[in-house]
């Protein structure tokens, strides 16, 4: 792999990363909202709205630590 | 007026929009990643960036609003008005563009024509791009004054820091990333809001009996189809020829903010995938906007204006965190359309305009500098020219219809340019410009020559097909290129099976 590739794996590891953060932190306001509905339903539906933003965002954000830490620590090698 | 825990996550949006905007300035160091994100980016982003931009928050409560009117036919936009468009453009147009390391599509169709051809149709973008955007702003502004209770002044100069500083700063990569943030938060949304708006009239089924026996205005709104003599904008010739056939095509081949995205592929096959990626989810697009102004028809059956259908069932249907959420992703879908806006005509402007008439073989970070410039200038224009549009409430619909005017005879170059070998620059600049022209005439007599209101599909049909036989015609009197000018600019079957790294 050429350091341009890996330059590049890192950049968009990076770029996932920010999107994750943002996106779980928004799932768990969401999951918060919870506690201001009035039905059940509501509830439900904050809950998994919340829940699938807090996953996607998770998800961003642990493929992008596994990726930089692979590259990363080519760099240091 | 929002209020509790949906005004705080209207705010924390914003201002986590803006911080996420800001981090990618650290990934702009040249021209190139201003302008094409490095050429670097996933087909999945692009994908996502593409959707949104194209439904933008005018068209969400607008399409609602129509749904909620006419019926399921207005899915025919997304449907067969996308689709087919956007696979067309992934296979064949956007591999050349690609190939080419062009940054804009009069850049195409000036190494394809002339250099005239390719001042035309960049003006003609730049002139729509910054009309668009004080019309924008007005619209984010009333949004925010609505929703928030800030003053319109506030709203305008809050939305211009906010979009100006990340565009500004971080290019089009900002511009994509946050694009992505907002898709994720409206499907998941959006969804949240069929389910419990299926819920409230009690399911499909039981909404498709009450619309029906609502009245003979209602009686075709489950038909996709519309008869040629239909009361609504949508009658199947106008589908057919004028969208399927033409304006789909140009504005998924032709228009620059679309386009510009595809061209920050990592790869050809990233380039690629991301239209076909963007087709996929576009097709859940009615699903998301239509339905709900459907189920508004049982809701609240009285309301005065169909484009009222999307914010009302946001308000008594979706449970609080979603109201403030889907709001924010409103705004977003705005600050999306700006910051669109602002990047493609700085592209324009600084690849068709300035280095080609202004400053040649200036060094990168000369340009850089100029692509940034032109965004601030244009967000300078767009927060001045912006109240102007509050006094003309037609403005927005008479950019559009220009628009259209010029798709029509834009595409027809765009299409002979690649398919056909034989057509010359005369050909092309002559097809653009009396394309152009002969838009504007079915515009100015549309009473004389069309039965429909608003015949704008009609228009961009005839005037494609005139721009189409002018090219055919005036190429074949003049002067071919020769195959070593044409190296890359037209079809070959290759290009299908074909990746380029």
């Amino acid at each position: 792999m050429t350091e341009i590739e890996r330059l590049s794996i890192v950049k968009s590891a990076q770029i996932n990363q920010a999107l994750g953060v943002f996106i779980f932190i928004f799932g768990i306001i969401i999951t918060i909202a919870m506690a201001f509905t009035e039905t059940f339903v509501q509830q439900i539906t904050d809950l998994v709205a919340g829940l699938l933003l807090m996953g996607i965002g998770g998800g961003m954000m642990w493929r992008a630590k596994t990726i930089l830490k692979k590259h990363q620590s080519k760099e240091v090698n | 007026m929002l209020a509790g825990i949906d005004y705080f996550i209207v705010i924390a949006y914003i201002v986590g929009m803006l911080l996420l905007g800001l981090y990618f300035k650290k990934f702009v160091s040249s021209s190139e990643d201003y302008f094409l994100g490095g050429r670097s980016l996933p087909f999945w982003a692009i994908g996502m960036s593409i959707v949104v931009s194209d439904i933008g928050a005018l068209d969400f409560v607008g399409v609602s609003g129509q749904a909620y009117r006419y019926g399921i036919s207005v899915g025919n936009f997304d449907w067969v008005g996308s689709v087919p468009a956007m696979l067309l453009a992934a296979f064949i147009f956007i591999p050349y563009f690609w190939r080419g390391g062009m940054y804009t599509i009069p850049e195409y169709l000036g190494r394809r024509y002339n250099k005239s051809v390719r001042t035309i149709a960049s003006a003609t973008w730049i002139l729509f791009f910054a009309l668009d955007l004080g019309v924008l702003f007005w619209a984010s502004a009333v949004l925010l004054n609505v929703l928030m209770g800030w003053p319109i002044w506030i709203s305008i100069i809050s939305t211009a820091g906010v979009v100006g500083l990340y565009t500004y700063f971080g290019g089009i990569t900002a511009v994509i990333m946050t694009d992505v943030v907002q898709m994720v938060i409206m499907f998941i949304g959006g969804f949240a809001l069929v389910f419990l708006s299926l819920d409230a009239v009690g399911g499909w089924e039981n909404m498709v009996d009450k619309i029906s026996t609502m009245g003979p205005e209602y009686r075709s709104h489950f038909d996709i189809i519309q008869p040629v003599d239909t009361k609504s904008p949508f009658p199947w010739t106008g589908i057919l020829f004028g969208l399927t056939f033409v304006m789909s095509n140009a504005y998924m081949i032709g228009n620059q903010s679309i386009v510009q995205r595809c061209l920050t592929a990592k790869n050809e096959w990233h380039a690629k995938a991301s239209m076909v990626f963007g087709s996929a989810l576009k097709m859940f697009i009615p699903i998301l906007v239509l339905f709900p102004g459907l189920m508004a028809v049982v809701v609240h059956p009285d309301l005065a204006d169909g484009d009222q259908a999307l914010p009302m069932m946001i308000k008594s249907i979706l449970p609080p965190g979603l109201v403030g959420l889907m709001f924010a992703a409103f705004f977003a879908g705005l600050m999306s359309s700006v910051d669109s806006l602002l990047n493609s005509t700085a592209t324009l402007f600084t690849k068709d305009i300035y280095e080609p008439f202004i400053k040649q073989d200036a060094d990168d970070k000369h340009y850089l500098k100029v692509g940034q410039i032109t965004t601030l200038v244009l967000l300078i224009m767009g927060v001045a020219t912006a109240p102007i549009s509050s006094d003309f409430p037609g403005i927005y619909v008479a950019i559009q219809t220009f628009m259209s005017y010029f798709q029509g005879p834009l595409f027809a170059i765009l299409l002979l340019g690649i398919f056909w070998k034989r057509t010359t620059q005369w050909g092309g600049l002559s097809a653009l410009v009396i394309g152009i022209g002969f838009a504007i005439l079915l515009n100015v007599f549309k009473a004389n020559f069309f039965t429909i209101e608003d015949p704008f599909l009609y228009i961009s049909w005839w005037s494609f097909l005139l721009a189409f036989i002018i090219n055919v015609t005036v190429s074949l009197v003049t002067k071919k290129h020769t195959d070593e000018e044409l190296k890359g600019l037209v079809f070959s079957s290759k290009i299908i099976t074909k990746n380029k790294s």
